[in-house]
């Protein structure tokens, strides 16, 4: 008996340890690197993935902080170094080093975005690796490889314009690491901006010639491709290539430019407006809510959001001469009550919403990468830069006359005092506010910031110093010019510690 | 039941009669009573056995005992935790009356090693015994809490005054960087498990490789072995204890302050930089005078006293055949903070049935259920920033609602938090099963096989709800997330043992295998559009996410070790352990674990003996390896994550870099020990480790524009050493009055080399480094050189280096960014222990319990919130140590800066790095058994009534909450770094104990 059930219980031990042998597990919600080919969706999943990598929040650190995603930290990076919005609040989150310019390698969300811009950069290297040698590639795929090509440049050039000199102040100066492949050495050095640029382009060009599908405004397509090279040619300043892509956008007969009426609603309805050329697609389940929506700290609701950086006085004196500007719907004042503008710390509460209210939610939008009005007033830029004055003004009317200016346009004639350029970067200054541009027009054209206005950018100031009437003085901070080294980041110290061929900012 | 003896003795004669094959013998029956030898009370429950075999029982009630014999030649031996085993030979006696002699360590007691059991003198490793008694001073659900500052080289912290939250235990220092675990817990011999403080009777604690070796992949973090209550006694005896107390929230040093504190605070804000005046009537503007008659106090609002109960009755017994144990317990602690708390009921049935004298068969199984309520960061947050000028309640008494829009709200985020809590729930449900089947079957007096099996299967839920009501981020809407997990398990453990002893000569050991299994299915959901009153997914209509996954692991093993021994003086033990896992890449999977023991007792040796003062003098010395592989399943696999999408469409992100060689992060494990133990009142344990963990498990940081974060590689060591004593000692003993009194002290340093490009970790901006020659957990932070008498400006230091790296300059700066982050202190402790005493008079006794850390550093996070130089106007401030002042004039010393002139003060930097050494009044106990003899007429055994306070008193220089915070690295924690949390809690309890 007993012999017996020793046997018994060694034999199914035996059995239990040797299944247990069977030591290869796999997880159930993940595929391997090299298994991708193996199925039907493969390609489709990870292209789709890098789209979702513009919104999702990753891990980082060690864990998933709730602010951090690509869009957020963009237009935070971007716009809270302009003078389109100002700070109610001093915190604790890095946003803040934008505002003061007290950057340093170590913000958090700097070295978020970087990280995940080379992440969907090593995402699409994988799509593009994996399909370079196949034969026949189908219209499908091909349209899928040209989108990888468009994010890759998407990503290099968004990484050039916050790590790296205008290529109008300095081509030769360093760029960023440039990413082509996903066997590259991980230590690698940067390029310089005009070999940067060159590879966004050539991607680019790759991209549109790729891309023959639709797949809505919420994936690259060829227009998408166009778009960008136009936006890229217009930082280089090449004139003649930014009107002709700009040209090939407005004249695909695609897209129209939302009219006064229309413009009103476009922003929370971006993805079913022909103006549209790509937008970042935010779905219900990407709503992010009070503690990572983009729209959460410069709006709430009462309860939606921190609210606490707003439409800047400067942004608001530019608009003032004509309430009737349509834009003025996407600023939100709040009442205290009293009949007066509710105070946060001593600054005036002026909301902004343009990312809210896609399906009525406060904190849900899908960012516009590039709608039909940028290209107008890239092409406007470039005109006024080699002197075609009336085709500047023309198309800054046209784009004021679909803002509910149609009473107050140019016609032709310049108002005294201002410049051609003036004119087009103060109409695109107002069209594309908040949009993640400013703060690059400014520095790319050799102007400097001018933040004389209440706001916790600038240093040391306490509530109690704000006097409104007047305009803040004597505080550093105020003007930031463009040769200041600070209208860059700092490349994120995880780079340059890992990395001792990429050299630091200055 | 009062019939059980009488039938279970004849039982036992007549199976005695029938099994036993040598009846030539005459069978002699041997009566008598076991007293202890201080003051001849009876011993109830001593081990009554003839030596060599299991024949034998235990004493009842008033110490009596009966047991048969076959042979003069026969020993008896009598055993009983706390006393000198005694050994007699039966010669012709019938009745023998034996005294036992108290002693401070039982030299032939048995401990509990996990896979095997050793007499203590035959011990070759650094281990630490702890009975249930030791421990039973703290009303705690779980033995973490209860071992603090008990056990020499066990760092025992309790970051969190959470019901339900357990302490985190640390063994020997931290020995690897990415997976600092606690120690593997084994119950009743099988690895993992399940169970409830009051069901233990003895925990052993395993220190070093030579008896850690056995556990392998598993044991580098320790182990700690639990050994449930068995039938012991012939007689059915049932225990009650009830426990019922209240608890306060501790708050430290914090205090926040009084409307009208705050008023004045505030008046600074005003001050003229310039003149030094301050603007009074500025002041009076923004400020009305009413504010300083406001006087809410959110603490008292938010925290309140709360109940703490634990109810246990078991009932424990035995025949020859059959034991068993029965235990039930129910165990509520109430929360100190609003809406918090937790319940567990947990019941464990221990039964064992021998076949035969060589066949026996064990059933376990326990079943342990809880609830409980948790909370929500942020009301915690608000509950000590929000300003004593804001009431959470209207005119009506009714809670208030207030959002961004309120106008008369001061406090920073407008929100009142006691709305919120109100509005919301966060609360949890677990079930734990495990079965436990243990055979055992003996083929020689030599040879016997033990097969131990474990199934076991959790169960648990999480339940976030926010009402529609409560202002935030699901105003209008309500949100609810639910969360299931399941997860399975089983461990088999079959091995073979034997033991063969010769005259001079012992030999034992063992040899086997182990398969070790688990399966974990989670499933999750969330919606938002609730209607209002009702808190189940089912009711939600928008903005629905799910989610849910399953992974599995699994291991297999081989087990053996080796014992010799030469005259009960000389031991030697080796033992080797083979694991396979499927955490490693193929090659990767298989590691071997080998260990070995000596030890001399010198006390055995016969010109040691001429000192009869020495009860015990033993040297040990061990070497071995453990291992660590939890890092995780599939970390050597490239992986592209599915779990995400893109425009509802299913999406794929790179997730993993492939990392093919990964393998197992190995300690080397070095102690050497002496035990003493003089005139049966002093014992002096010391032991001297040296722990080398290689090929750490790292994740090595890449260039971020590599697209990945970091890589898992085995680089670099740690080394740990240590130095542990043990001083107990029984200063006076008399038969009515006894006093002892035990030390612990443990010394752990550690140093970290072969790492390469230091490695720094991040979290809220607070830096920790690791690097070659440094230590783990050490903070990296500008440093703060305090105020500029002459400009009232915070000032760090900003160090100037040449080429080489050498630092060439120090001075002080006033501009943050140029202050260079140095490494100041790290959060692990230089030293810690404890001090126990008791006291007894007659049958009154006093037990205290201290526990001290030294040299170990907290950052203060949160007093950036509560101490921010006028930041943060529209937050509550704390109140200030003594001596704090702040800058006013040129020319002042002061500790905190100008406000006019802070710039970023408040930025992360030494100035909240505390030091966070304490000395802790853990418990005081007041313990009166009442006698016996009042006992007896109420029919009963024994009765006592006990009261204590724990948590009584910290004596620390840290200005917070709590020195003690959390050590463990985790997603939002940094170790050391002390957020707003849940506080500790001190409380008072009443005991009731019976025995009947």
């Amino acid at each position: 008996m007993k012999n017996k059930i020793t046997a018994l219980l060694f034999i199914i031990g035996v059995l239990v340890w040797v299944t247990g042998c069977k030591l290869d597990v796999v997880p159930t919600d993940a595929i391997n690197t090299s298994s991708l080919l193996n199925t039907s969706d493969g390609l489709l999943n990870v292209t789709n993935g890098s789209y979702a990598l513009l919104k999702d929040n990753i891990e980082f650190g060690g864990y998933v902080d709730q602010n951090n995603n690509y869009l957020r930290q963009y237009f935070q990076m971007s716009d809270f170094a302009s003078d389109d919005i100002t700070c109610a609040q001093v915190t604790e989150d890095p946003l803040f080093y934008s505002f003061t310019t007290t950057h340093s390698p170590d913000q958090a969300n700097s070295r978020f975005f970087w990280y995940i811009s080379y992440k969907i950069i090593n995402s699409t290297n994988t799509v593009i690796e994996l399909t370079e040698n196949s034969a026949d590639k189908d219209a499908a795929t091909k349209q899928l490889i040209g989108e990888n090509y468009f994010l890759r440049a998407f990503c290099h050039f968004n990484l050039l314009r916050l790590y790296a000199k205008p290529y109008s102040i300095d081509p030769s100066a360093p760029g960023v690491i440039i990413r082509k492949s996903t066997s590259d050495k991980a230590q690698m050095a940067r390029s310089t901006v005009k070999e940067c640029y060159d590879f966004v382009i050539s991607d680019l060009q790759k991209a549109a010639s790729f891309m023959d599908v639709s797949r809505g405004p919420q994936y690259a397509s060829k227009a998408a491709a166009w778009a960008m090279l136009s936006r890229v040619y217009l930082y280089m300043e090449d004139n003649t290539k930014t009107i002709s892509y700009a040209d090939s956008v407005i004249n695909s007969g695609k897209f129209n430019l939302e009219t006064a009426k229309g413009f009103k609603e476009y922003f929370p309805n971006a993805a079913s407006s022909t103006e549209t050329i790509f937008l970042v697609a935010f779905t219900t389940a990407d709503n992010k809510g009070k503690f990572g929506s983009i729209s959460s700290m410069i709006y709430s609701d009462g309860n939606s959001g921190w609210g606490e950086e707003f439409a800047s006085k400067s942004l608001r004196d530019e608009m003032a001469p004509h309430p009737e500007d349509i834009r003025w719907s996407y600023i939100d004042s709040l009442s205290d009550g009293n009949g007066g503008i509710a105070k946060k710390n001593g600054i005036e509460t002026f909301y902004i919403t343009k990312f809210s209210n896609q399906g009525g939610d406060p904190n849900l939008s899908s960012p516009v990468m590039f709608r039909l009005a940028e290209m107008y007033l890239n092409r406007a830029e470039a005109f006024a830069k080699s002197g075609n004055t009336t085709g500047a003004l023309a198309d800054v009317d046209l784009i004021r006359s679909n803002r509910g200016l149609e009473n107050a346009l140019y016609n032709g004639v310049l108002p005294s005092g201002s410049s051609v350029l003036d004119v087009v970067l103060k109409e695109r200054r107002l069209e594309l506010a908040f949009e993640g541009q400013r703060v690059f027009d400014v520095y790319r054209n050799k102007r400097s910031m001018n933040r004389s206005y209440w706001g916790y950018h600038l240093t040391g100031l306490v509530a109690t110093d704000i006097d409104l009437t007047k305009t803040p003085q004597g505080y550093a901070n105020e003007i930031v010019d463009w040769t200041n080294p600070r209208i860059i980041y700092f490349i994120p110290v995880d780079e340059v510690l890992a990395n001792p061929l990429c050299t630091q900012n200055p | 039941m009062r019939s059980g003896p009488r039938k279970t003795r004849i039982l036992w004669l007549l199976l005695a009669l029938f099994c036993l094959t040598a009846p030539s013998f005459a069978q002699t029956v041997v009566k008598g009573r076991v007293t202890d030898a201080g003051n001849n009370q009876t011993l109830p429950g001593v081990n009554v056995f003839v030596k060599g075999t299991t024949v034998g029982g235990t004493t009842d009630l008033d110490g009596n005992y009966t047991i048969s014999v076959k042979s003069p030649d026969d020993r008896i031996v009598f055993r009983l935790v706390g006393y000198s085993n005694q050994e007699i030979k039966i010669g012709n006696h019938t009745k023998l009356d034996v005294a036992l002699t108290a002693d401070i360590v039982n030299l032939d007691e048995l401990v509990v090693m996990g896979y095997s059991e050793k007499k203590r003198t035959e011990i070759s490793s650094a281990v630490a015994v702890l009975t249930m008694d030791k421990m039973k001073d703290v009303t705690s659900g779980n033995i973490a809490n209860m071992l603090q500052g008990k056990v020499s080289g066990v760092q025992v912290v309790s970051g969190s005054g959470a019901p339900g939250s357990e302490a985190e235990i640390r063994i020997r220092g931290v020995a690897s960087l990415s997976a600092p675990k606690g120690p593997l817990v084994v119950v009743d011999g099988i690895i993992g498990g399940n169970y409830d403080p009051n069901d233990v009777e003895t925990i052993t604690i395993l220190k070093d490789a030579g008896a850690t070796g056995m556990y392998g992949s598993q044991a580098n973090g320790g182990v700690i072995v639990v050994t449930t209550k068995k039938g012991k006694s012939d007689k059915t005896q049932f225990d009650f204890k009830s426990s019922v107390g209240f608890r306060m929230a501790d708050q430290g040093h914090l205090s926040m302050l009084s409307g009208s504190q705050l008023y004045d605070a505030q008046k600074e804000i005003y001050r003229d930089y310039g003149s030094g005046k301050i603007d009074i009537l500025k002041f009076y503007n923004e400020r009305p005078l009413e504010l300083d008659s406001r006087n809410f106090n959110w603490i008292n609002e938010m925290f309140k006293p709360a109940l703490v109960q634990n109810y246990y009755l078991s009932a424990r017994g035995r025949s020859d055949k059959f034991g068993y144990y029965l235990g039930a317990s129910v165990f509520g602690e109430g929360g100190t903070f609003k809406n918090t708390g937790f319940q567990k009921a947990n019941l464990r049935a221990n039964t064992s049935y021998k076949f035969s004298n060589s066949v026996s068969v064990e059933n376990n199984i326990n079943i342990s259920v809880n609830k409980g309520s948790s909370f929500d960061y942020m009301d915690m947050y608000y509950s000590y920033l929000s300003m004593p000028w804001d009431t959470p309640y209207d005119e009506n008494g009714k809670i208030r609602y207030v959002d961004g829009t309120s106008t008369n709200w001061w406090s920073r985020d407008k929100i009142n938090p006691l709305h919120t809590v109100n509005n919301s729930d966060h609360t949890f449900k677990g079930m734990d099963m495990n079965y436990d089947f243990v055979f055992n079957a003996r083929f020689t007096n030599w040879l016997s096989f033990i097969s131990s099996n474990r199934a076991s299967l959790s169960s648990s839920k999480s339940h976030n709800f926010v009402s529609k009501l409560a202002a935030g981020t699901y105003h209008n809407k309500g949100y609810i997330s639910e969360g299931n997990e399941m997860g399975f398990g089983g461990v088999t453990t079959n091995l073979f043992k034997f033991n063969y002893d010769t005259r001079n000569h012992s030999f034992s050991g063992l040899a086997g295998f182990e398969g070790q299994g688990s399966y974990y299915e989670s499933l999750s959901a969330e919606g938002k559009g609730l209607p209002e009153g009702f808190e189940v997914i089912n009711v939600a209509s928008s903005e629905f996410l799910i989610g849910g996954l399953n992974n599995k692991s699994m291991m297999s093993s081989f087990i053996s070790q080796f014992n010799y021994s030469y005259k009960g003086t000389y031991f030697i033990t080796g033992s080797y352990r083979i694991d396979a896992t499927s955490a490693f890449p193929p090659a990767n999977r298989t590691a071997r674990f080998p260990s070995a023991a000596i030890s001399w007792l010198a006390s055995n040796e016969q010109f040691i003996k001429k000192f009869t003062a020495v009860d015990l003098l033993k040297f040990r010395l061990s070497y071995g390896i453990t291992g660590m592989k939890d890092i995780g399943a599939y970390q050597y696999l490239g992986l592209f994550s599915l779990n995400t999408q893109y425009n509802n469409s299913a999406a794929a992100i790179p997730f993993q870099l492939p990392n093919p060689n990964l393998t197992w992060e190995k300690t080397h494990q070095l102690n050497f020990g002496i035990d003493l133990s003089l005139f049966k009142r002093v014992s002096l344990n010391i032991d001297l480790y040296n722990n080398v963990t290689k090929d750490l498990l790292i994740q090595v940081a890449q260039p971020l524009s590599v697209g990945f974060e970091k890589k898992w590689e085995n680089i670099g060591e740690v080394d740990n050493k240590g130095l542990e004593i043990t001083l107990s000692t029984i200063n006076v003993k008399t038969p009515s009055f006894e006093w002892s009194t035990d030390f612990t002290f443990g010394m752990n340093s550690n140093k970290l080399s072969g790492i390469g490009a230091p490695i720094y970790r991040t979290v809220n901006g607070i830096a920790q480094i690791y690097k070659d020659g440094g230590e783990l957990y050490m903070f990296v932070l500008p440093k703060w050189l305090g105020v500029d008498p002459q400009t009232g400006a915070p000032q760090w230091e900003k160090l100037e280096k040449d080429d080489n790296g050498l630092i060439i300059n120090r001075s002080a700066t006033s501009d943050y960014a140029q202050a260079t982050p140095q490494e100041i202190k790290s959060a692990l402790p230089d030293y810690q222990g404890g001090i126990a005493s008791t006291i007894r008079y007659k049958n009154l006794s006093l037990n205290m319990n201290f526990s001290y850390m030294v040299g170990n550093y907290v950052y203060n996070f949160s007093r950036r919130m509560m101490d921010n130089d006028g930041h943060e106007p529209y937050y509550n401030l704390m109140e200030w140590k003594y001596g704090w002042k702040r800058w006013t004039a040129p020319g002042d010393l002061a500790t905190h800066p100008s406000i006019q002139n802070s710039a970023l003060s408040t930025e992360n930097s030494s100035r909240y790095l505390e030091n966070g050494s304490y000395l802790k009044i853990r418990n005081i106990t007041f313990r009166y058994d009442l006698p016996k003899s009042f006992a007896k007429k109420l029919k009963l055994e024994g009765l006592a009534v006990s009261a204590s306070g724990e948590n009584i008193y910290t004596f620390t220089n840290y200005w917070g909450q709590d020195p003690e915070v959390t050590i463990s690295p985790s997603s939002f924690q940094m170790p050391g770094v002390s957020d707003f949390k849940y506080p500790a809690n001190r409380q008072y309890i009443f005991t009731l104990e019976v025995k009947f």
